[in-house]
């Protein structure tokens, strides 16, 4: 008898650990208390763990008195400086505030992996998305993305799917060649099944309800611990230092007075920090460092299709923006001009054909004064330029789009094909 | 395919206690089911080495074969003659196939790696290794081929140890622990298993996960500025030497743990290597078993080696030399890369200048008391952090390999 408790005394408390947490993963109730400061906080905040997450952002949409409009994109999000869209917003109470998605290394294929844990938030809503011409390399490495990668949002991806269409397919070979993905046995079975179009199973869709259950609370348990203090520190110093008025001289001659102070340690106007900091050291070695760049031809042309089929799908009134690069720049470090342009009407085309037609192209405008903050970001005119494409597409609000997507560009011919006028013209 | 890495996840936990449980009910009352627990090891070295992985298997079965037939053809031997030579061959044999893929990756062999190479074949050596040199001191004096595979291919340790000696083993495995005793070790397990938990998946995430790739990424932006130096290098060094200690002291648990269910007691690998008050203590703290196995097989062998054949006069240049060499033996173990090396040398200087001490300090009564012993405590933690820093690589990677 003595013996007998001797083992109850070990294993006891572990079963009862056991115990707790499978309760505490499986509850069908929310635990999540997020406040309305906390919100504001996270929009502006890039922490991965909001981004991977699902709690904060859907109670961010869903907000009853504020706003929220996603903002995808990659770097240039993280440029909080005076005229950024998030300040502008907040400083003169318009009708929409920006919920920042995305940081440096998240591209089209993350972007996509997000969309399907808010697709109430994309429903016949409005949303915002920033295209970087970066991301479009040839040799699509994708070397961030593990670190944006979310087991939450594979689930979701693969619950949603209910007839498979050949974007599921292309997500599906995309995905398993991300080692996160095919080194995991449970998902790499599941993803491989899309793959070859064979639909889930019961079972399959029973795990991932109970995956779903465990990662959601996860999520709701630790998606906000690790906000950041951005709101403090950036967004309310900034909305001091801009015009009282929403007037769009004040906030040109602002934006210039405070551009030309940040920028005076450098020929190319980059902001002086960035230039001390990661240009200065290694200006020698960056001089010609980019005549071999190529934005052409690359798989995150299929991916960013993918993208737009999920906006096709939720009808979702999109207004696209294509950032420039800085002119002296690129002139310095040797970036083919010709290249660049025509990666750019390769994305307009897709776009445009697709009957995506809200764009705001600024990919012209690199070389206009203070319009970059650094080498290939928007900074304060880039930013206001950016308003004033914002501004009326907010005012008129949610127009119903007529998208006619093209499974076309989600092949390796379009991936591949060389952006001529004539090839351009010619693909359908 | 299904394929399980060693405590890799919670699902591997779950699915090995589960495995284990007839062993240790058999164990509880009193009976050892060996062909139970050689069907659970096989069953979890297939599962370690299938899928994509089927060639480590592979390796895996011919490295066993080949040192089969060497543990064996010596013990035969050994009853019947003595040779020095015919021990070195027989010990140089046992080494090659670890050599060469030691060698392999510095020369660009991949061949040689994915024909040679497994996950374990260091610790399955050194197991070997030690048998042979055993069996020539004639502590082992029988080759039992079934009891040899047991002991090499146990599965707890046989990723990363800790390494077993061969009598031991078999003395724990031919029998079976008395109830009372295999109560503690239950109960060692399972406080075990937590503490590892709480090294491996919490702290080891913090520094390892969460902290380092934040500090080497500001260490290399701010070296671009500084000539390759960095205050940031200070924040690496702590956060690569604190995962290294509680990854490693946390799989190591593991490994003792589940050999205590197993009714195995796996000697410890840590001793709270930190606390150390000089060099040489820590080494008998840290990866023990693999520091104890050094000195037993590799220092005490050179110093005899060395006093035998008259080849210095002073002991203290005799224990020097021997340090020297067995560190740089364990550097060159690690790998053939210069920081691998450096971190041997590192540490082989480091024992000599701490024997020099403890000598000086013994003739001159240096004062002894509790600030001197901290301030030691101190000293120690912070050269060794300095050696693992050189041991992280990162200092190549930021002055020979930087890709931006």
């Amino acid at each position: 008898m003595n013996k007998k408790r001797g083992l109850w005394w070990i294993f006891g408390p572990v079963i009862l650990a056991f115990v707790m947490v499978t309760v505490l993963l499986l509850v069908p109730f929310s635990l999540s208390q997020i406040s309305n400061k906390d919100i504001q906080e996270a929009s502006v905040s890039f922490s991965k763990n909001v981004f991977k997450g699902e709690t904060v952002k859907m109670h961010a949409f869903n907000d009853p008195n504020t706003h929220y409009v996603p903002f995808f994109g990659s770097s240039e999000l993280l440029r909080l400086d005076t005229m950024h869209p998030s300040m502008l917003a907040e400083k003169y109470d318009r009708n929409y505030r920006p919920f920042l998605l995305g940081q440096a290394g998240t591209e089209s294929l993350t972007h996509y992996l997000g969309m399907q844990e808010m697709t109430p938030a994309l429903h016949k809503k409005q949303a915002v998305f920033v295209i970087s011409q970066q991301w479009f390399t040839k040799r699509n490495t994708k070397w961030a993305f593990p670190e944006f990668y979310s087991p939450l949002q594979t689930v979701n991806w693969l619950r949603n799917i209910t007839k498979i269409t050949p974007t599921d397919r292309f997500i599906a070979r995309r995905l398993l060649q991300q080692k996160q993905v095919s080194d995991s046995d449970f998902y790499a079975h599941l993803i491989t099944k899309i793959k070859n179009n064979q639909p889930l199973s019961e079972t399959d869709q029973n795990m991932l309800i109970i995956r779903n259950r465990m990662l959601v609370r996860e999520d709701q348990l630790f998606s906000n611990i690790t906000l950041t203090n951005n709101w403090n520190k950036k967004v309310k110093p900034s909305l001091k230092r801009l015009p009282n008025a929403d007037n769009q001289s004040l906030l040109i001659k602002q934006a210039d007075k405070l551009a030309k102070k940040q920028t005076d340690n450098n020929p190319f106007g980059i902001k002086n920090s960035f230039f001390k900091q990661r240009v200065k050291p290694r200006l020698k070695r960056l001089a010609q460092s980019q005549t071999n760049f190529d934005y052409r031809q690359s798989e995150e042309y299929g991916d960013f299709q993918a993208v737009l089929q999920e906006f096709a799908k939720e009808h979702t009134d999109v207004l696209f923006i294509i950032q420039p690069v800085n002119q002296k720049w690129s002139k310095y470090t040797g970036l083919n001009t010709k290249m660049y342009y025509q990666s750019v009407n390769k994305v307009k085309k897709q776009l445009k054909s697709q009957g995506f037609n809200h764009i705001a192209d600024f990919s012209h405008d690199g070389g206009k004064k203070y319009f970059m903050q650094d080498t290939i970001h928007m900074g304060w005119r880039g930013w206001l330029a950016t308003d004033q494409a914002l501004k009326p597409f907010f005012d008129k609000g949610y127009q119903a789009p007529k998208y006619k997507i093209n499974n076309n560009y989600l092949s390796k011919k379009w991936q591949n094909l060389m952006p001529t006028t004539n090839n351009l013209a010619n693909f359908k | 395919m299904l394929n399980l890495q060693p405590y890799a996840d919670p699902k591997y936990f779950i699915i090995l206690l589960l495995a284990l449980l007839p062993l240790a009910i058999g164990l509880y009352f009193g009976k050892r089911f060996a062909w139970y627990e050689v069907l659970v090891s096989v069953v979890f070295i297939f599962l370690m080495f299938d899928g994509h992985k089927y060639h480590e298997g592979f390796a895996l079965i011919g490295y066993m074969i080949w040192q089969w037939l060497l543990v064996w053809a010596y013990t035969i031997y050994r009853k019947k003659a003595n040779n020095s030579w015919v021990f070195y061959g027989t010990t140089v044999l046992a080494i090659v196939p670890l050599a060469l893929v030691k060698i392999a990756p510095a020369a660009h062999w991949t061949h040689v790696t994915t024909l040679l190479g497994f996950m374990g074949i260091s610790y399955l050596t050194f197991r070997s290794v030690a048998m042979i040199m055993e069996t020539r001191d004639g502590t082992i004096k029988e080759f039992n081929p079934w009891l040899f595979l047991r002991f090499m291919l146990f599965m707890p340790t046989i990723s990363s140890g800790p390494i077993d000696r061969y009598c031991r083993f078999v003395k724990d495995i031919n029998s079976v622990p008395a109830r009372e005793k295999y109560i503690d070790m239950l109960s060692k397990a399972v406080h075990f298993f937590f503490l590892g938990f709480l090294y491996k998946f919490v702290l080891s995430y913090i520094f390892g996960t969460l902290l380092l790739p934040r500090v080497e990424h500001m260490a290399m932006l701010s070296a671009h500025a500084n000539g390759g130096w960095s205050w940031w290098l200070i924040g690496v060094m702590y956060a690569y030497g604190l995962d290294l200690f509680f990854d490693f002291a946390g799989y190591s648990l593991f490994a003792v743990a589940t050999g205590y269910v197993m009714g195995i007691e796996v000697p410890m690998n840590f001793n709270l290597p930190f606390l150390s008050k000089n060099l040489k203590e820590f080494w008998n703290r840290w990866h023990m078993t693999l520091s104890f196995w050094f000195r037993d097989f590799v220092f005490m062998r050179l110093v005899f080696m060395m006093m035998k054949n008259k080849w210095f006069k002073s002991r203290v240049t005799t224990s020097n030399v021997a340090y020297i060499a067995n560190m740089l033996i364990m550097g060159f173990w690690h790998g053939l890369t210069w920081y691998y090396i450096a971190y041997g040398l590192f540490h082989g200087v480091g024992l000599v200048v701490n024997d020099a001490w403890l000598r000086y300090k013994k003739k001159h009564h240096v004062p002894h008391n509790k600030f001197t012993e901290a301030f030691a405590i101190v000293l120690t933690f912070h050269v060794v952090m300095l050696s693992f820093l050189l041991f992280s690589g990162f200092l190549d990677t930021l002055w020979f390999h930087q890709h931006h």
